[in-house]
């Protein structure tokens, strides 16, 4: 028996070999997933929502009298030693159903349980005896009577949204896994139609306005600049990572609680389930980790701080100077900060189910080289620097499978963090020709270098 | 003016000029070609397709944006009535030819004949529009 | 055209189509026999082999043999299953006698894939299908590779007279297969970014000009300046050289 590879080669920029370990492990990864929502949904729905859903729906309207009030007293135990008492008000009802005269405890959707008695007391007070009431019994149980209806959305909203969440990602991520497990990359693409339809990576991006193949840069000068003209958006996968983290620990943490409260309840009752006990040990410590993971990339942002870019004009064109500022934020001292210019290109071939994307960087320029930055907790740390683009550069180019890029790349070396890199995307549009409104104006020459400026 | 011919043997033969030295073009230049068929005695032309796009070429599928398109289905302007032709169009302002490491983008001129039945015949011819340098291999930089 | 660098291992000259089909030792698969072991078969088969194994460019020869005998045959390339319909349409108008070819057949899965069976056989028409596995077709073909077949695509590549033993070399060629795993498509694509290496110094984007330190600018251009081939109506592969 040949057990499966746990490594995988990697062959220039791309990675070869098995998988199977992979796709087993992403394959529990969502059957976990599913099993917790089915689990958390089910016990939502059919402990709460659909109580609630019968009442507003399927219960019939009928007057009654109120004979009777009080309160309903429960106690829980709340260990080690205490007991917890919480009352809640309770009306006798005469009323009648299918034409049978009943008197029954009512039952409310709204009252709320509280330890509180002089609240309970002050709640039941509101209602007199004798008088007469609208209330709505069960067809299916004449006895079960309430007298005030209504949604409790907060219940349903976790109803529906967490569980529904845990399964349409353990479920989706599990058919892709079922799916995939022992067919070709040609079988395996065949079940991806949905989310080909719904990639966006699958579409050109819009051209500028009579310029064929060179992208719109509406979105790059929608922002403005603090001193100059636009603010650029940063392209980082760190942000997506903060984010996946913590959606994963947000999550699975729901799924740890939930277990959590379920064992816990078990132990009030006096009950042990060491099934249950065992599934939250292993279920926990990922929790723990997916938390870890989040606070460390959190705190790693916050520490290294955000980074700015600000250009003087866009989009660029060949031979232009651009005033550029560099702003960082952060609390640290960073060995080195540097700007650099790059152009990118991109190809994506597809042969039967097998997509390869290829990213080389055919040229980059260093447009400024920072050491032994220092930035304080109440001011960032600026600078200025001139890009020159070259006068005989490629415009910017895309195609539904094939791009050339411009950007900004900053990169920083933080002395107590990892190296960071944080791109930040342009357009060059061709030299000598009529530019879009947006890039119409002259080009701004600026001669000011900056102060910190070691290399260029 | 430059000249290009292909060849296939016992097959059509199309001989393209382009009005430019070295078939080399400017944005918004109007470019104008001629061209010339020969070989297709024997076989019925139907409908003759000419036109003047841009393709990516490399590592990549290769996409292809069509800047003018004719097709010419008039009997008087096809073989054996008449075996040139000639058509123009002013180049657009992008994209610029760019000889790119994994990504190129090239102009052509296509002229496209259809015989009678399934079969046709493309007979491609590229030029430049604008100066862009080649990139180079990031490993080649020194 | 000054600056003009191509690459004959770019897609364009490697993809389905553009290469002459050949067996495992390298040398051209005769179509014909092929063709009467098809018919041998009833006109339905299958072409079987690994990833990269030159299924699809057999297939596409073999479309254009059935093509030039004056039968129709359609072309369908399945990526997912939203080409499926595509596939279903084409069998649907196929007269009695075409044969629609389908690359990548496992994409149908067993029901679609049952499906489409039954709809050839009630429009009377073949299906020629590519698959890595055994799909239930008789096989007409099983595509292995070989360092020895690499070598033979890459020598019918164009120019190659030009640059083959001077850009790049026999044994530039072995690794490529070797770092590969007898992947053909990877291995193309290493021997793309060595002949490339090769013919970086020409020149470069915010350089000052035009320079040739190779001498190979003339033989790159002749690789691309012009194309020209028969194509067929509906073929999906652009045929050009």
């Amino acid at each position: 028996m040949r057990l499966p590879r746990f490594y995988a080669k990697k062959r220039g920029h791309r990675r070869t070999g098995s998988r199977e370990w992979g796709v087993v492990g992403d394959g529990l990864f969502h059957g976990a997933l599913l099993l917790a929502g089915m689990c958390f949904g089910g016990l939502l729905v059919s402990g709460v929502a659909a109580p609630e859903w019968r009442i507003n729906h399927e219960f019939r309207e009928t007057t009654g009298t109120i004979l009777a009030k009080g309160l309903a007293k429960t106690t829980v135990a709340d260990p080690p030693a205490t007991v917890i008492t919480n009352w809640r008000p309770c009306l006798l009802v005469r009323y009648s159903a299918n034409g049978v005269m009943h008197e029954s405890w009512s039952h409310s959707t709204t009252a709320i349980n509280t330890s509180d008695r002089e609240v309970a007391l002050r709640r039941l007070s509101e209602w007199a005896l004798g008088t007469e009431v609208v209330c709505w019994y069960d067809p299916a149980s004449p006895t079960m009577v309430v007298l005030q209806r209504g949604y409790n959305w907060w219940l349903w909203l976790l109803s529906f949204l967490l569980p529904g969440a845990l399964v349409l990602i353990g479920g989706t991520g599990l058919v892709r896994v079922i799916r995939a497990w022992g067919k070709s990359e040609e079988h395996r693409a065949a079940s991806a139609g949905i989310s080909e339809l719904l990639d966006p990576l699958a579409q050109p991006a819009l051209a500028a306005p009579g310029y064929p193949a060179v992208p719109i840069c509406d979105d790059l000068v929608n922002s403005p600049g603090t001193v100059l003209r636009y603010r650029l958006p940063i392209e980082s996968p760190e942000s997506w990572t903060l984010v996946g983290f913590g959606l994963f620990a947000l999550l699975w943490n729901a799924v740890v609680v939930v277990l959590a409260v379920g064992a816990g309840l078990d132990l009030l009752g006096g009950r042990i389930d060491w099934w249950l006990f065992a599934l939250l040990v292993p279920f926990l410590g990922v929790g723990i980790g997916g938390i870890t993971l989040f606070i460390r990339s959190l705190v790693f942002a916050t520490a290294v701080g955000p980074t700015q870019l600000e250009i003087s004009d866009h989009p660029l064109l060949p031979g232009g100077r651009y005033d550029v500022l560099l702003a960082q934020g952060g609390t640290g001292t960073f060995q080195t900060l540097t700007l650099s210019l790059e152009l990118e290109e991109q190809a994506t071939f597809r042969q039967g189910t097998d997509t390869r994307t290829e990213q080389v960087v055919v040229w980059r320029q260093q447009v400024a080289c920072f050491h032994d930055v220092s930035a304080a907790t109440d001011s960032r740390f600026e600078a200025r620097a001139v890009v020159d683009v070259p006068n005989i550069a490629m415009h910017s180019f895309t195609s539904a499978h094939n791009a050339v890029r411009w950007r900004l790349v900053v990169r920083g070396t933080p002395e107590r963090w990892p190296e960071f890199c944080r791109t930040f995307p342009m357009v060059v549009f061709p030299v000598g020709v009529d530019l879009p409104e947006s890039a119409s104006r002259s080009l701004v020459v600026h001669t000011r270098t900056p102060s910190q400026e070691v290399t260029q | 003016m430059t000249t290009a011919t292909d060849r296939v043997p016992s097959k059509p033969k199309i001989e393209v000029q382009f009005d430019r030295p070295h078939r080399q073009h400017e944005p918004r230049d109007t470019l104008a070609v001629r061209y010339r068929i020969e070989g297709c005695d024997g076989e019925r032309i139907c409908a003759i397709e000419h036109s003047v796009l841009w393709y990516t070429e490399g590592k990549g599928e290769e996409d292809l944006g069509v800047h003018f398109f004719q097709r010419v289905t008039d009997r008087a302007m096809m073989p054996p009535a008449t075996t040139a032709g000639a058509f123009s169009t002013p180049l657009p302002q992008s994209p610029l030819s760019y000889e790119g490491v994994i990504v190129k983008v090239r102009w052509c001129v296509r002229v496209r004949l259809f015989f009678d039945g399934s079969r046709d015949f493309v007979s491609e011819h590229v030029f430049n529009v604008g100066h862009i340098p080649p990139a180079r291999m990031p490993s080649a930089r020194a | 055209m000054p600056g003009m660098v191509s690459n004959p291992f770019s897609t364009r000259h490697t993809r389905p189509g553009s290469i002459a089909p050949l067996d495992a030792t390298g040398r051209p698969v005769d179509l014909d026999v092929l063709l009467d072991r098809l018919h041998g078969f009833g006109g339905t088969a299958a072409i079987v082999g690994p990833h990269g194994s030159g299924k699809s460019t057999l297939l596409t020869h073999l479309a254009t043999c059935l093509e030039r005998d004056g039968r129709r045959a359609p072309r369908i390339r399945l990526h997912s299953w939203a080409d499926i319909p595509a596939a279903w349409r084409a069998i649907h108008r196929a007269a009695p006698g075409d044969t629609v070819c389908i690359d990548s057949w496992e994409c149908t899965g067993r029901l679609v894939g049952g499906l489409l069976r039954i709809l050839a056989r009630v429009t009377g028409c073949h299906l020629l299908v590519t698959s890595h596995h055994r799909v239930g077709f008789p096989e007409l073909l099983q595509c292995t590779t070989s360092p020895a077949l690499l070598r033979s695509i890459v020598g019918g590549l164009p120019a190659h007279g030009l640059w083959l033993g001077k850009v790049i070399h026999a044994e530039d060629i072995d690794q490529a297969f070797a770092n590969h795993g007898g992947n053909l498509r990877e291995s193309l694509y290493e021997l793309y970014d060595r002949f490339e290496a090769a013919a970086s110094p020409i020149q470069c984007v915010g350089g000052d000009g035009s320079i040739d330190h190779t001498g190979l600018t003339g033989i790159y251009r002749k690789i691309h300046e012009s194309a020209d081939g028969f194509s067929y109506v509906g073929a999906p592969e652009r045929n050009l050289g």
